[in-house]
């Protein structure tokens, strides 16, 4: 009898401190690793400048993304390991060269050795995520970090992306005569998840680096087709009721981001 | 002759050597304090509606006590070098802990650069203090402007001496922190309480809190103008052709602050080289930081005029009038944000109305926030 009682009181005790171990087999670090480029060019912001597709110049003052629920599925059953709850992933303090060479990184450790077929990604906020309560998470909480600058009262959603910049309308350099433009995707229409294929092996103890880059041009342009910066009305994504643009950005995401 | 110049010189080096030692008192104070109860009560914090959560340092968590004696501190000119300057004197509670001037004037009216900060709802911030970021929490702010030579010109070396010699400071700080020894006060105990303090002051009860996070049923809170202000504030594009873009800085929910810093354009320089105060710029090292400052909390932003980190705006009025024009450009304002507004006459009216939906007046008399020794 006291056997049992002793094995009745522990086991709790026992699976609550194998909770962080429920991997159980052979595991392996993955590092994920975000660069981002403008046409294959490093992104480098404030400093540079870029072609737009219609032979007009731009330059950028933030780019930054949220990831969420991102797994690498297995090729066989479409089991997933999770390499991400919500992260966010921001470039636009890089306005040096060597700053937008060195990625935004993640890393997760204990992921199940094995092989997989891809990586999921999701692009924005998950919905029951996306609230204001988001706040009320602790210290280091990257919704909790980035509230203040991402969570758009008005909306009641988190801004899953910002790219901001500048556009020389005029072709005659910058100037405060240019139109600056806001992309600001939000709201749970426009979250997008992205699955690039590729095999991927992990090895026990071996760590694995997962290299993204997104192309910002290829977010702007697809198939020759592009966001018409010299129109006004396409420099701000703010009204909630339109979401034309902003769905046009976030869908350019399966195209923009590669897995090297 | 030479003997006597290197006679008088050692005289002099001898003066202004000991200069110093006729004004600080001797080394730690030493007191056995063992005998004082430490039974340290926690302080309660209740985050009102639709504020984030507070992110408190383990190392110090926050009780009656320490607050009590943070709130002594900040009203205390001890920790000045002359005794006329407390933390209160450029955080003045009328003024939304502001103090209402361009310059904040230090000990012996020797000025500074920059105007002083309001303290409002700093207990939340999360991404640096100061105009230019250079601090990470309350406990290491507290530390600066006791030893800036412009504010309170003080050595804390000295101000811990002239804490451990004080008739209640031991005891209050052994209530606080369980110190057993008056050599045990540090300056970290001191910016510690202080922080304490500084997290309570919380406001929450202006019109723009009642209507959006307080569900007041009022139809009338807000009046058409103001309402009208908040379509521009809020670049709410289905009620307003014209955004404002205020909040891509102004946002953060009730604490109206991206925590976030900026070139607003307010400096009419040829190049990032060239701004009479870099702000961040000076912090990161980075030239395209210069001329990017915190934008504050626009709460009660009636009440602290004038604005700017350098105060040369005196009305709001002035203050959207900047925005409207576009100000002055240069490659790291956020172009996006700033640039030729176009607003009308009303338009900038509603939004000066609108800002003064921010003012909370309920947060100057609560008597927890005042000078304990009046």
């Amino acid at each position: 009898m006291k056997k049992l009682l002793f094995i009745l009181l522990f086991a709790p005790v026992f699976f609550t401190a194998c909770d962080d171990d429920e991997v159980l087999g052979p595991t392996t670090t993955v590092n994920l690793n975000f660069k981002a480029v403008y046409d294959g060019k490093p992104l480098v912001s404030i400093s540079d400048k870029y072609l737009y597709p219609d032979d007009k110049q731009v330059k950028f003052q933030a780019f930054n993304f949220y990831i969420s629920d991102v797994v690498l599925i297995e090729g066989e059953t479409g089991d997933e390991a999770e390499l991400v709850d919500i992260e966010f992933v921001d470039f636009s303090d890089n306005t040096t060269p060597v700053e937008a060479e060195t990625p935004v990184s993640f890393t997760k450790q204990r992921v199940p050795a094995g092989k997989y077929a891809g990586v999921r990604i999701g692009f924005g906020v998950p919905t029951d995520l996306n609230t204001a309560t988001a706040n009320q998470f602790g210290s280091g909480h990257p919704l909790r970090k980035t509230y203040n600058t991402h969570f758009w009262t008005d909306w009641e959603s988190f801004i899953f992306m910002k790219i901001e910049g500048v556009y020389d309308k005029d072709g005659n350099g910058f100037d405060g005569n240019d139109p600056g433009f806001g992309h600001h995707p939000g709201t749970n229409e426009v979250y997008r998840e992205v699955t690039l294929s590729r095999n991927i092996e992990l090895k026990e103890g071996q760590p694995f680096n997962l290299n993204l880059v997104v192309d910002v041009r290829k977010l702007y342009e697809v198939n020759g087709d592009y966001l018409d910066l010299s129109n006004p009305a396409n420099l701000y994504t703010h009204n909630p009721n339109d979401l034309t643009i902003a769905k046009y950005l976030m869908d350019n995401f399966s195209q923009a981001i590669v897995l090297e | 002759m030479k003997k006597i110049i290197f006679t008088s010189l050692a005289l002099l080096t001898l003066f202004f050597a000991c200069k110093d030692d006729d004004t600080v008192p001797a080394g730690p104070v030493e007191g056995d304090l063992t005998g004082i109860p430490y039974a340290p009560k926690s302080y309660t914090l209740t985050n009102p509606q639709g504020f984030p959560s507070m992110l408190i340092p383990e190392d110090n968590p926050m009780t009656e006590e320490g607050v009590d004696l943070g709130r002594r501190l900040f009203y205390d000119p001890i920790l000045s070098v002359d005794s006329t300057l407390s933390c209160a004197g450029c955080h003045q509670l009328e003024y939304s802990f502001n103090d209402n001037k361009a310059i904040s004037p230090g000990v012996q009216n020797l000025m500074g650069t920059r105007s002083s900060m309001s303290l409002i709802n700093i207990g939340f911030a999360d991404n640096g203090l100061f105009w230019d970021g250079r601090v990470k929490s309350l406990e290491e702010q507290a530390l600066h402007p006791v030893e800036n030579p412009v504010e309170m010109a003080e050595v804390w070396g000295n101000v811990e001496v002239k804490l451990q010699r004080h008739k209640d400071y031991p005891a209050l700080f052994r209530k606080a922190f369980g110190i057993e020894n008056k050599a045990d006060i540090t300056r970290e105990l001191a910016a510690k309480a202080i922080a304490q303090f500084e997290r309570t002051l919380i406001s929450s009860n202006s019109r723009f809190d009642k209507k959006f996070y307080k569900n007041d049923p009022d139809p009338f809170l807000l009046s058409d103008l103001e309402i009208d202000g908040y379509a521009i504030y809020f670049d709410d594009l289905t009620n307003t052709a014209k955004g404002g873009h205020c909040a891509h800085c102004h946002d953060g929910g009730p604490l109206l602050t991206s925590d976030a810093y900026f070139n607003n354009a307010i400096e009419n320089v040829s190049s990032l080289d060239d701004f009479p105060d870099n702000g961040l710029g000076t912090v990161t090292g980075k030239r395209t930081d210069n001329g990017k400052f915190r934008a504050p909390s626009l709460r009660n932003i009636e009440l602290t005029a004038p604005y700017m980190h350098d105060g040369r705006f005196l009305t709001l009025e002035e203050v959207v009038d900047h925005y409207n024009s576009g100000g002055h450009w240069v490659e790291n304002v956020n172009s996006q944000s700033i640039n030729q507004l176009n607003l009308t006459e009303y338009e900038k009216q509603a939004l000066v109305a609108f800002l003064k939906t921010f003012t909370d007046t309920t947060f100057f008399t609560n008597p927890a926030f005042q000078n304990p020794f009046k």
